[in-house]
C-alpha cells in the first residue's frame, strides 16, 4: 500500500541523496574515451581507435572476372544497341541529304528551263532576221543556192592541220 | 519505427511509381494513335509536286511555247498588321511603286478578300527577301509561267493562256487536257526546322505532254510577214496565208493577219478582235478559185476535155432570170478552149461548163472536196463554210456556184480543195499536230475526190493559168507552178448589197509535176483595179512558196533563167489579172453569208462582177514569136514522142512513164517562142 511515509521510504530506499549525502563529493573515475552522453540516456558511447593498418585485403579470385563481364555486357549492350539504332539515324542522315539532293535537283531543272527558254528568244525568227537586216545579209534566191552532188568524183577538202 | 518509416517510404515509392506507369499506359496505348496523329500533323507536310505545262514545239523542235517555274508572292489583307508601313516595306523588297501598291492592299482589304496576289515571276533574290521577313500574313509559293518566246509567232495556232494557266484559245485550249498535266502530292518528314528529312510520293505527278506542231517556224515567220505587208499595203482589212504539204496534210505555216502576242492579255476590243483566226474562223465567198472545183467536176462527169471548146458569148450573157443580162470582165471572149476559160477566168464560160455539169453533179462535186464541213483541225471556232443543200437552190445558183457565188469558204478548206488537185485527188484531212510526246496522233484515211487523170489534167490547167493567164506574176524561178485567182466583192450585210471591195486570193502549188507545196493566201477588204487577186496575192504567195521549196530543199525542175526585164515588162503589160466573179444573178435566196447557223460567220466577202467601166477595152495581147503548132502525141510511146518532137524542133516537157495520155497546150495550139510540151505518161 501506498503511503506517503512508505513512499518516502522508498526513495530513501532508491538511493535517494539526502542533503549530507549531497554535500560529500565523492571523487569519480574520468575516463578519456568516453563521449558525451546523451541527454536524458543512459547509453554512453565509447570510441575506440583501430588500427587496420596491417590488414590486408584479401584477394577476391572471381572480383576480376565479374568486373570484366560487366563491361563486356556494357559494351555488347552498347554494340546492339548501336546495331538498332544505327539504321534509323543513318536513315535520318540519308533522309536529309537526299532532300537536300532532290532540293538542288529541282531549282537545276528550274534554271535549265529559264536558260532553255533564253535560248529560244536569242534564236527567235524576228530576231535573226533583224540581226540579218543589220548585218546586210539577204535570203538567196533559188538560183543562188547550189547543192553540191554527192558523186564518187567530187573532192574532197584538205583539212588544215 | 524505422521499419515503419521504410514501410511508408516503399508506399509512396509505389505509389508514385505506379502513377507514373499509369500515365505511361495511358499514353502509349490507350492515346497511342490520338498522339501519333499529332505528332505527324506536326511533323508531316503535305505539299504538292507541281506538274509543268506541256511545251508546244515546231516540227524542227524549237519551242513555241513554254511554262518556266517561278515564285509568286500573295498576302492575306485581312492580316496585314499596318498597311502603309507593310506595304512600303513589301514594295521596296519586290521593287513596285510603294503607292500602287498601298492602293491595292487597301482596296482588297476593304473588300476583305483573303488572297491577294501582290506579283508573280519573281526573282531568286526577291523571292528570298521576302522569305526572310518571316511574316504570318505573306505567302511565297510556287508557280509557273507560260512564255511565248518568238512574241506574236503563230500566235493564232497557239492561242494563249488566262491567268489560271488554262488554255483560251488555239492548240492551248484545244489539247489542254493533255498540255495541262496532273500535279502530284507527297507527304515530307520534316524536323523542327521544317527540313526535309524524308518524301514519300502519294501521287505522282504527271507532265503535261509535249506536243510538236508540224509547222515550220522559219515558214510562219515569211508568212506573218508576207501577210502583214501585203494588207498593210494593200490598204485591206486582213488577211490569211496557209501552206500544206498536199501529199500528207501537214500544214507547214498557217497565218493570220491582224495579229497578236500571247504573252499580253488583251487589253481592248481591238486586241480581242485581232485573237480571230481569219483562215479558219473566217468564210468567205471565193470567187474565181472555185472554178477550179467546176472545171474537176465536169472533167469527171462530163466528155469536156481541156480543149474542148465553149462558148463564152462574147462575154455577154443573157437568159438568166428577169431578162438580167451579165458582162464578162473579159469581154471578147468568144468560142475559147476549157483550158483558157479557167486560165482567163472567164465567168460566162465558167457558167456554160457549170451547166453542162448539171445541179446534182455539181453539188456533189463540191462536197467531195470538202467544202460545207468543217476540217477537223485541231483549232476551236473553225467554221465549216456553207453549201447551201440542193433542195434550197434557187434559179440561178448553179450559175453562181460555177463561178463560187452562193457558197462560203474559209482558206483552209480552199487549201484543202488545193491539195485534192496536187496530190492526185485524195482529199486528206489538215494536221496540225505531227507529236504529242512521242506519239503521233492518229490519221483519217484519204477518200478519193476526183481520179488521178482529172487531178492532172486540173494541174497542167492550172500551170496554164500562170503561164499564160491570170496568174503570170507567179512564176517561180527554177520551178513550175500552178494556180488560180480569184477575186470577189464583199457583201453588205447593212445595205445588203455588194460593194466594191474585195477578196483577193490566189491558191496554187508548186512544182506542177510533184507539188511539194500547196499555199492559199486571201486578202480581205482590197480596193480598185489593185485590189485584184493577182495584184494583192501573189506576191505573197510566191514569196511564201519560194522560201517554202528553199526550205523543204525541193528539187528544182526548171533550170534557173530568171526572166529578163523585157520580158518582165511584157508579162505585166499583156496580162489581164481581172477575174471577178459575177455576183448578183438575181438569185431569189438571200445571200449565202445571211444563212446564220454557222457560227463564225461575220460580215465578210461576196465575190461579183461588175461590168467594165464604159470607154475601156482589155489592151490586145502583143504578137508572141511563134515555135509551131502542138502535134497530137496521144497515145504514142515516150521514145516515139521525144523522136517526133526533136525532128520538129519542139521543145518537150516528159513526165511518167508509159503512152502519153494528157499533153498541154493541147494538140493544134499555137506554140509560142520559150513554151514547152508537157506531155504526161501514164501505163
Amino acid at each position: 500500500m501506498a503511503t506517503a511515509p512508505e513512499f518516502l521510504s522508498r526513495q530513501t530506499l532508491a538511493g535517494i541523496q539526502t542533503t549530507e549525502e549531497r554535500l560529500q563529493v565523492v571523487p569519480q573515475e574520468i575516463d578519456l574515451f568516453q563521449l558525451r552522453a546523451l541527454p536524458f540516456e543512459d547509453v554512453y558511447f565509447r570510441p575506440k581507435k583501430m588500427d587496420n593498418s596491417k590488414l590486408v585485403r584479401e584477394a577476391d579470385p572471381h572480383a576480376g572476372g565479374a568486373c570484366w563481364k560487366v563491361i563486356g555486357a556494357a559494351c555488347l549492350t552498347l554494340a546492339l544497341l548501336g546495331g538498332v539504332l544505327a539504321p534509323s539515324v543513318a536513315n535520318t542522315v540519308a533522309g536529309y541529304k537526299l532532300e537536300s539532293l532532290r532540293v538542288e535537283s529541282q531549282k537545276l531543272a528550274d534554271e535549265r528551263r529559264a536558260l532553255e527558254l533564253q535560248e529560244a528568244q536569242l534564236l527567235s525568227p524576228e530576231r535573226l532576221d533583224r540581226l540579218a537586216q543589220d548585218q546586210h545579209l539577204v535570203t538567196p534566191s533559188p538560183s543562188q543556192v547550189v547543192h553540191l552532188d554527192n558523186t564518187g568524183e567530187s573532192k574532197v577538202a584538205m583539212v588544215r592541220k | 519505427m524505422v521499419e515503419r518509416r521504410l514501410i511508408w517510404l516503399a508506399g509512396i515509392v509505389l505509389v508514385w511509381g505506379g502513377a507514373i506507369f499509369a500515365k505511361l499506359v495511358a499514353l502509349q496505348v490507350v492515346h497511342h494513335q490520338e498522339y501519333v496523329q499529332k505528332a505527324r500533323a506536326r511533323q508531316e507536310e503535305v505539299v504538292q509536286l507541281r506538274a509543268q505545262r506541256g511545251a508546244i514545239l515546231d516540227r524542227t523542235g524549237h519551242p513555241l511555247a513554254m511554262s518556266v517555274p517561278t515564285e509568286a508572292v500573295s498576302v492575306d489583307p485581312r492580316n496585314v498588321p499596318s498597311i502603309s508601313l507593310d506595304s512600303d516595306l513589301l514594295a521596296r523588297q519586290l521593287h513596285l511603286p510603294p503607292a500602287d501598291l498601298l492602293q491595292r492592299i487597301q482596296a482588297a482589304h476593304d473588300e476583305r478578300r483573303g488572297f491577294y496576289l501582290i506579283k508573280k515571276g519573281l526573282t531568286p533574290q526577291e523571292a528570298e527577301d521576302v522569305r526572310n521577313l518571316k511574316a504570318e500574313w505573306i505567302h511565297v509559293d510556287d508557280a509557273s509561267e507560260r512564255h511565248y518566246p518568238n512574241n506574236g509567232l503563230a500566235a493564232h495556232l497557239l492561242g494563249g493562256v488566262d491567268f489560271e494557266g488554262k488554255g483560251n484559245g488555239g492548240i492551248e485550249k484545244a489539247l489542254e487536257p493533255e498540255l495541262h498535266g496532273a500535279p502530284g502530292k507527297a507527304d515530307i518528314l520534316t524536323d523542327v526546322h521544317r527540313h526535309g528529312i524524308f518524301e514519300l510520293v502519294s501521287t505522282q505527278a504527271r507532265a503535261g505532254v509535249t506536243v510538236t506542231l508540224t509547222i515550220d517556224e522559219r515558214l510562219q515567220f515569211v508568212a506573218e510577214r508576207e501577210i502583214a505587208a501585203a494588207v498593210k499595203e494593200h490598204g485591206a482589212f486582213s488577211g490569211s496565208i496557209v501552206v500544206m504539204n498536199p501529199y500528207n496534210g501537214e500544214i507547214l505555216a498557217l497565218a493570220s493577219y491582224p495579229t497578236f502576242d500571247p504573252n499580253n492579255p488583251p487589253e481592248n476590243q481591238k486586241d480581242i478582235e485581232a485573237r480571230s483566226n481569219h483562215a479558219v474562223s473566217v468564210p468567205f465567198e471565193p470567187g474565181s478559185c472555185f472554178k477550179v472545183i467546176t472545171l474537176s467536176a465536169a472533167l469527171e462527169t462530163t466528155r469536156l476535155k481541156p480543149e474542148s471548146m465553149i462558148n463564152c458569148h462574147g462575154g455577154v450573157l443573157t437568159g438568166l432570170p428577169g431578162g438580167r443580162v451579165i458582162h464578162d470582165s473579159h469581154a471578147g471572149m468568144g468560142v475559147v478552149p476549157m483550158s483558157d476559160v479557167l486560165a482567163h477566168s472567164s465567168n460566162v464560160g465558167a457558167i456554160e461548163v457549170g451547166r453542162t455539169v448539171g445541179r446534182e453533179k455539181m453539188y456533189e462535186y463540191v462536197k467531195r472536196f470538202g467544202f460545207g464541213d468543217k476540217t477537223g483541225i485541231p483549232l476551236p471556232g473553225e467554221s465549216k463554210g456553207r453549201v447551201r443543200g440542193l433542195p434550197k437552190w434557187g434559179s440561178t445558183s448553179l450559175e453562181s456556184v460555177s463561178m463560187g457565188q452562193e457558197v462560203s469558204v474559209t482558206t483552209l478548206q480552199l487549201a484543202r480543195a488545193v491539195s485534192v488537185i496536187a496530190n492526185g485527188g485524195l482529199l486528206l484531212q489538215p494536221r496540225l499536230v505531227m507529236k504529242m510526246g512521242d506519239q503521233a496522233p492518229p490519221m483519217e484515211p484519204p477518200v478519193r475526190a476526183i481520179k488521178p487523170e482529172t487531178a492532172i489534167t486540173m494541174r497542167q490547167m492550172m500551170e496554164g493559168v500562170v503561164l499564160t493567164g491570170t496568174g503570170k506574176t507567179a512564176r517561180l524561178n527554177g520551178y513550175t507552178a500552178g494556180g488560180k485567182t480569184g477575186t470577189a466583192q464583199i457583201f453588205d450585210f447593212a445595205s445588203k448589197h455588194y460593194t466594191h471591195t474585195y477578196n483577193g486570193s490566189f491558191m496554187g502549188f508548186a512544182p506542177v509535176t510533184n507539188p511539194a507545196v500547196v499555199a492559199v493566201v486571201t486578202l480581205n477588204g482590197t480596193h480598185g483595179n489593185s485590189g485584184f487577186g493577182a495584184e494583192v496575192a501573189i506576191p505573197a504567195w510566191k514569196a511564201v512558196v519560194t522560201e517554202a521549196l528553199r526550205i523543204f530543199d525541193v528539187p528544182k525542175d526548171l533550170p534557173d533563167t530568171p526572166p529578163t526585164p523585157t520580158q518582165i515588162a511584157q508579162n505585166q503589160k499583156d496580162q489581164n489579172v481581172n477575174d471577178l466573179a459575177i455576183a448578183d444573178l438575181g438569185s431569189d435566196r438571200p445571200n449565202i453569208l445571211e444563212d446564220t447557223d454557222d457560227e463564225s460567220v461575220s460580215a465578210t466577202t461576196v465575190a461579183f462582177v461588175g461590168p467594165r467601166a464604159p470607154g475601156t477595152t482589155p489592151p490586145a495581147p502583143p504578137a508572141a514569136p511563134v515555135a509551131g503548132t502542138v502535134p497530137n502525141f496521144k497515145g504514142k510511146t515516150l521514145r516515139a514522142v521525144l523522136m517526133e518532137a526533136a525532128a520538129k524542133g519542139l521543145p518537150i516537157q516528159p513526165d511518167g512513164t508509159g503512152v502519153a495520155r494528157v499533153q498541154s497546150p493541147p494538140p493544134g495550139a499555137v506554140l509560142h517562142q520559150g513554151e514547152r510540151i508537157r506531155v504526161q505518161f501514164a501505163r
